[in-house]
């Protein structure tokens, strides 16, 4: 029974999608677009430059390639189907998620299951294509890919819950909107989305090395390209964890104290 | 005269409405300086990775950046609710708007402070500043009302294309999603010369969706690369006159589009 209710919470917005036609053209067209623009840039980029910073031009367009794929992981439009906890704090209705048999915790894990899983059929089918076209390079190897396969697992959860920090932010600020986009920078930034962390300046490198984002996109798809090589995948994987428990703790600790912020109407 | 003088106490107001919240308004004047910092730190980024880019050297590479920037923050200042309208739509906004003597448009426009702009402005304003100190063109009158002019005809054609959109959102509410995507594009590949990218991607970027004209192209023009953009000089020269039309047109699309608003709920 509990598996059934999972899974009926798990596809509420994978239906809303398939039942909006336009929006899954939508979304082809984008995905098919930004690829190749982001392709055609890093090849002419590197028409004139053979390596920088420890990458040739096919790591450059693989890990940029895959970072546009990877980013539909979790870019549906939530919003639209009105089951934000910013709107539900602004419209009042968040107290339905403490009066239901499943705990509003459990709810948000297994919204965000749905939408992941959505989103990675997405990624996986584009990856197909992408690699039949030979716009991207397959893995060096089995292990490679085992690795690549476990570190994106685990820099889906830390964007998970990092992602659920901000939604939980809202029960004490009730606007999380600066907050939500000062995030969603941060992640496209810090994490290797608008261009990969090993162009950037050592500073900035030390400095992302002490903030989750990195964890997220940037370790998994430089252990892909083989920039970070297997013999450091060890590493990498423990901090990948390490910040797993972290806010997996954290958030823990938010949803017992958002509890005690609900109040129904009428106290 | 009286349309200006409501549309001001309105936005005094909205100014007041978003010091309520007063966390928030110090996050939105960051969450706009940091998206423009985003922006910088990519091109730097590109800039001392790939020297010479495209046959442009740096300091004429930044104007690109520093155009746009300010473009964009004037954007978002001015005509920037156009984001906006997808979720008036969705929670039956423009319905109300529909019966009150302001336009609708307007309405729109006056629904909130962009606080954000503040940031965009001043990181803009200060890049635009470094760019042109390091630039080594004469500035002469001519080169700066050019400027000026393309700002202007950048924030414009900005607008535009925000407003195609959201003139399609009027009848299709699930197009507001192309709006970020937009945003995205226009960030990601509107602040270097296109001229990096193959013929048809460059061709798609200036005729398909025309962001060659916000930045780069008179960007080219002031910097003596406009024989070398693709397109023909005096297309590349009139940017500023391209982002006016473009805009004229967008609005005549809004207004038809407005005139066959059925609402979410048919």
């Amino acid at each position: 029974m509990a598996v059934l209710h999972a899974w009926r919470t798990a596809r509420v917005t994978p239906l809303g999608e398939l039942h909006t036609p336009p929006r899954i053209t939508a979304v082809l067209l984008r995905l098919t677009v930004q690829v190749v623009l982001v392709a055609s840039l890093w090849h002419g980029l590197y028409a004139n430059t053979g390596t920088t910073a420890g990458l040739d031009v096919d790591q450059a367009v693989t890990y940029a390639v895959l970072a546009v794929l990877a980013s539909r992981l979790r870019e549906l439009d939530q919003y639209a189907g009105r089951d934000t906890v910013l709107q539900h704090m602004h419209f009042g209705t968040i107290v339905y998620w403490y009066l239901r048999p499943l705990p509003p915790q459990r709810y948000h894990a297994l919204r965000a299951l749905g939408e992941q899983l959505y989103g990675f059929v997405w990624a996986l089918a584009g990856y197909g294509v992408c690699l039949a076209a030979g716009v991207v390079q397959p893995p060096v190897s089995a292990a490679v890919a085992g690795v690549f396969a476990l570190s994106l697992v685990l820099g889906q959860l830390v964007l998970y819950f990092v992602m659920l920090v901000l939604d939980q932010l809202c029960f004490w600020t009730v606007r999380n909107n600066a907050a939500m986009l000062i995030l969603i920078f941060a992640q496209n930034l810090l994490s290797g989305v608008y261009a990969p962390l090993w162009f950037f300046p050592d500073w900035f490198l030390t400095m992302s090395g002490f903030l989750p984002f990195q964890a997220t996109l940037s370790v998994p798809l430089s252990l892909y390209i083989g920039r970070i090589p297997l013999s450091d995948a060890g590493g990498q994987l423990a901090i990948q964890a390490v910040w797993v428990v972290l806010l997996a703790l954290f958030t823990r600790f938010l949803w017992r104290r958002a509890a005690r912020r609900v109040i129904s109407q009428g106290g | 005269m009286k349309a200006v003088r409501i549309a001001w106490r309105i936005t005094v107001l909205n100014f007041r409405a978003q010091l309520e919240y007063r966390t928030e308004f110090l996050l939105m004047i960051a969450i706009g300086a940091i998206w423009q910092v985003s922006v910088i730190v990519f091109a730097t980024v590109l800039l001392s990775r790939f020297t010479g880019m495209g046959g442009w050297d740096s300091s004429e590479v930044l104007l690109i950046p520093a155009t746009r920037m300010l473009a964009h923050g004037l954007f978002v200042l001015v005509l920037g609710r156009m984001h906006f309208v997808g979720r008036q739509i969705q929670e039956g906004r423009i319905d109300i708007y529909l019966v009150r003597p302001m336009p609708v448009h307007r309405h729109v426009q006056l629904a909130y402070f962009p606080t954000n702009a503040i940031g965009d402005l001043t990181v803009a304003a200060g890049l635009m500043a470094g760019a042109l100190s390091r630039s080594d063109l004469d500035w002469t009158a001519g080169r700066i009302s050019y400027l000026v002019a393309a700002v202007i005809g950048g924030m414009l054609l900005e607008a535009a294309l925000f407003t195609a959109v959201a003139s399609a959102a009027l009848r299709f509410p699930a197009a507001d999603y192309w709006s970020r995507w937009l945003e995205e594009l226009l960030g990601t590949f509107g602040s270097y010369p296109l001229n990096v990218l193959p013929r048809a991607v460059g061709g798609f970027l200036t005729y398909g969706l025309p962001l060659a004209f916000v930045a780069y192209f008179p960007a080219a023009v002031l910097t003596g690369h406009g024989h070398d953009t693709g397109v023909p000089y005096w297309l590349a020269a009139l940017s500023p006159l391209v982002g006016v039309l473009a805009y004229l047109g967008a609005r005549l699309l809004w207004r038809w589009s407005l005139g066959h608003y059925a609402g979410v709920n048919g």
